[in-house]
């Protein structure tokens, strides 16, 4: 049995909490303040670092300002979304992989939660727009077409009244819990047509239903059997079906998935995963799913990014990812699954202890405590990302040295 | 194959017929059942579990309309071993284990402890078998008591079962949390602050500090985290191997049944497809549900193709299971027989049973 260590470590007295809040309540009146502020289209236009992506996040900090300190919940996260692809985000709970989706749809519950730091460049189909922000009507086009163009929009940088033109349209977001997702008090057919009537200018309710009756079809449902009624008449898989809809209705370019499949059974899982490949050749978009199951990420995604508080460890193609694991966490949480294939008469492999208090992070690496293979390097400054391959990152000193050699 | 469907005629099957010749039938084997002496190895015997709920009743208080939650289930536990019961929500398994542990009495069916037929038990004689027989719940977060210390939640059991004399209590306690993997400083903390796997941890101790013979695990690392996930799982096979205990281990994830459990139990709508050996079960899995379960987990490796035999539909209500095969509605090879005709539980193989027509047709 070890020392016990001090334990009275993350108590604070109520002195040091008003402190806190006195300096949380000055940072987030800034922030609050440039999140509400009236800004120039130009100031939030930006250029993609790699054409064929159509989201960069780069060096992201999302914090939350609670009175226990700062929760560094995303903090300096990099990764990109290439066109057409599935990107599997992994990690376990409260490594910030939810709230860094949360950051790209702009959805954190503020004043509390701020985006502090970094860029969020996504590559947007929108209204071409007039001095006033109108769009402008086709020329010779029918009434509620209009003209569109590329545009790339620096997210973390709009003011919040003008995110209306990315969110639900652009991005669209599959929640986790399909129960609490849907309005209980409106039907499916309301729900869906609330999404054509305020992304489509001019739209009207007949056009508005025929497109939600596609997207049902689409889904796999007939139309006819769900529109109108409600959604605690639908079974789990049923629900998700028409949350997958409901985000397909705008025509997405980009597909957040936020564990769309952990409240479901194994059988109606396999549906939705094969529902959602089948849907994303069919819109021409790409997927961003976050998930906690490797079977899941291994079996969708083309490029997998691996979290563990609040940063991101590695990243590379599922190949890599998979059949060369290098962060000792990766490995670490590969062997700890066990799987329909596991000689099962020897211990499952675990690794040891706990994810460290959010609120006061170590100033070395946070996986150094748990890690089987850490070295003297280890207790220094926190390792950068160390590129492997063309598509292959690593953050640990394992591989600083080779990195040089080579 | 389509043209015999048509010649045939459609109307070939009675459905209430069927039902009561199935009925009849299943009454005569649960009679022959229940006069077999008990086994005096097995720690737990399960002959027939049946546990309806009632839906509807008249003003009288007569039932008009139940939903079977179990629906005839049968299986024996031996000391030191693992009974893991998969299937997908809404099929039953939990409702199996509590009515195991006569957390809800049984509608019908024998269960035999330890050599007592514990079926009939009123609360009175139950409580020094309680004591035998002990729970792990799902959700660490909502089963541990918020207002007392981890010292207290686990003392309590300790002294109500008078386990050792007063004075060695706490000392009792120590040991127990140092097997369980807690530090003995956390003996005077509150359950809020610790982590769901710490939280999981403290349940186990509680579980097994009066010495149970059985812990029925229900779903006990389906809330974790897959490293914390791990932990836990070792742990509990730690125990047994120490303790000489047997669990039932209730579950949905395939992979974490089959690491654990000896034997295993697949149910579907209430009923036992397929019961077996872990290496029955999985390398030659009989009752197409049980295939089509397996293969529907996902694989951790990308390189992998699997044929994946798809389930079409959702699960059917349990308050109106189909007629016949209830799985018939979601099988990919059901026939007419499968539509009409409900089939029987039977053997086929040692210890390897499945209930499926299909079987019976090769």
């Amino acid at each position: 049995m070890s020392t016990p260590k001090k334990s009275n470590n993350h108590y604070l007295s109520g002195k040091e909490i008003r402190a806190i809040a006195k300096e949380n309540a000055k940072v987030i009146k800034r922030l609050e303040a440039y999140k509400k502020r009236k800004a120039e289209e130009s100031e939030f236009l930006t250029e993609m670092k790699d054409n064929r992506n159509i989201l960069e996040i780069e060096d992201l900090h999302t914090y939350f300002f609670t009175e226990q300190g700062t929760v560094k919940a995303v903090n300096g996260v990099s990764y990109d979304v290439p066109k057409n692809a599935v990107v599997g985000v992994v990690g376990e709970s409260g490594c910030g992989k939810s709230v860094t989706s949360m950051s790209v749809m702009r959805l954190i519950q503020g004043p509390a939660g701020q985006i502090v730091d970094g860029s969020i460049r996504f590559k947007a189909y929108d209204y071409v727009r007039n001095e006033k922000g109108e769009p402008v009507p086709k020329e010779g086009g029918k009434p509620g077409e209009y003209q569109m163009e590329e545009k790339i929009y620096d997210i973390a940088k709009m003011p919040i009244n003008e995110i209306h033109r990315i969110r639900g349209k652009q991005v669209a977001m599959i929640f986790q819990e399909p129960m609490t997702s849907l309005n209980p008090v409106f039907t499916i057919g309301e729900q869906l047509d609330e999404v054509t009537l305020i992304h489509v200018p001019g739209a009207t309710k007949e056009l508005a239903k025929e497109k939600s009756c596609e997207m049902l079809r689409l889904v796999g449902i007939i139309p006819e059997n769900v529109y109108d009624r409600f959604p605690h008449e639908l079974s789990g898989g049923m629900r998700q079906r028409v949350m997958i809809a409901m985000a397909l209705a705008a025509e997405p370019r980009l597909i957040i998935a936020d564990e769309p499949t952990t409240a479901l059974d194994v059988t109606i899982q396999a549906q939705i995963l094969d529902l959602l490949q089948d849907i994303k050749t069919k819109i021409d978009g790409s997927i961003l799913l976050i998930t906690h199951d490797l079977g899941v990420i291994a079996e969708m995604a083309d490029y997998v990014v691996v979290m563990y508080a609040g940063k991101v460890i590695e990243k590379g193609t599922v190949y890599e990812i998979f059949q060369n694991p290098l962060h000792p966490y990766t490995v670490g949480l590969q062997k700890s699954k066990p799987t329909m294939t596991l000689d099962d008469s020897t211990e499952l492999y675990n690794i040891p202890g706990n994810v460290p208090n959010p609120v006061d992070m170590p100033e070395h690496c946070y996986f150094k405590e748990r890690c089987a293979k850490c070295t003297a390097k280890c207790s220094g400054a926190y390792p950068g990302m160390v590129q492997v391959s063309p598509t292959h990152f690593v953050a640990c000193h394992l591989y600083d040295g080779e990195n040089e050699n080579g | 194959m389509a043209e015999e469907k048509i010649m045939n005629n459609p109307c070939q099957y009675d459905d209430e017929a069927e039902q009561a010749k199935y009925l009849e039938k299943r009454k005569a084997q649960m009679e022959e059942d229940f006069a077999k002496p008990f086994d005096p190895e097995a720690v737990l015997e399960v002959r027939h579990l049946r546990k309806t709920f009632p839906l509807k009743k008249n003003m009288m208080g007569k039932v008009l309309k139940e939903l079977v939650a179990v629906d005839d289930i049968s299986f024996k536990l031996m000391p030191g071993e693992t009974l893991g019961i998969v299937g997908e929500s809404g099929c039953g398994k939990t409702t199996a284990g509590r009515a195991i542990l006569k957390l809800h009495q049984p509608t019908g069916g024998q269960i035999i402890f330890d050599g007592q037929d514990i079926t009939n038990y009123n609360s009175k004689q139950m409580r020094p078998i309680r004591q035998q027989m002990q729970i792990i719940f799902q959700d660490p977060y909502s089963s541990l008591p918020p207002r007392s210390t981890v010292g207290g939640i686990l003392s309590e059991p300790v002294e109500v079962h008078k386990i050792v004399p007063k004075e060695q209590v706490k000392d009792y306690v120590l040991e127990l949390m140092e097997k369980c993997g807690l530090r003995d400083y956390y003996y005077e903390r509150y359950p809020h602050e610790f982590s769901g796997g710490q939280r999981q941890r403290i349940c186990i101790a509680r579980a097994l500090s009066v010495n149970p013979k059985l812990v029925i695990c229900d779903e006990p690392v389906s809330a974790l985290d897959v490293s914390i996930q791990a932990q836990i799982i070792n742990l509990l096979k730690d125990l047994q191997k120490q303790m000489n205990l047997a669990y039932v281990f209730i579950s949905h994830d395939l992979s974490v049944v089959k690491f654990i459990s000896d034997k295993i139990g697949v149910m579907y709508l209430g009923s036992m497809m397929e019961f077996g050996t872990k290496e029955d079960i999985f390398s030659n899995p009989l009752h197409p549900y049980t295939k089509a379960l397996f293969s529907a987990v996902p694989n951790p490796d990308p390189t992998a193709k699997m044929d994946r035999i798809k389930l079409e539909g959702d699960i059917p209500s349990p308050a109106n299971p189909p007629k016949g095969c209830r799985f018939h509605t979601r099988c990919p090879y059901a026939q007419e027989i499968c539509k009409h005709v409900p089939p029987e539980y039977k053997q086929y193989g040692e210890g390897h049973f499945a209930a499926c027509h299909l079987l019976d047709q090769e």
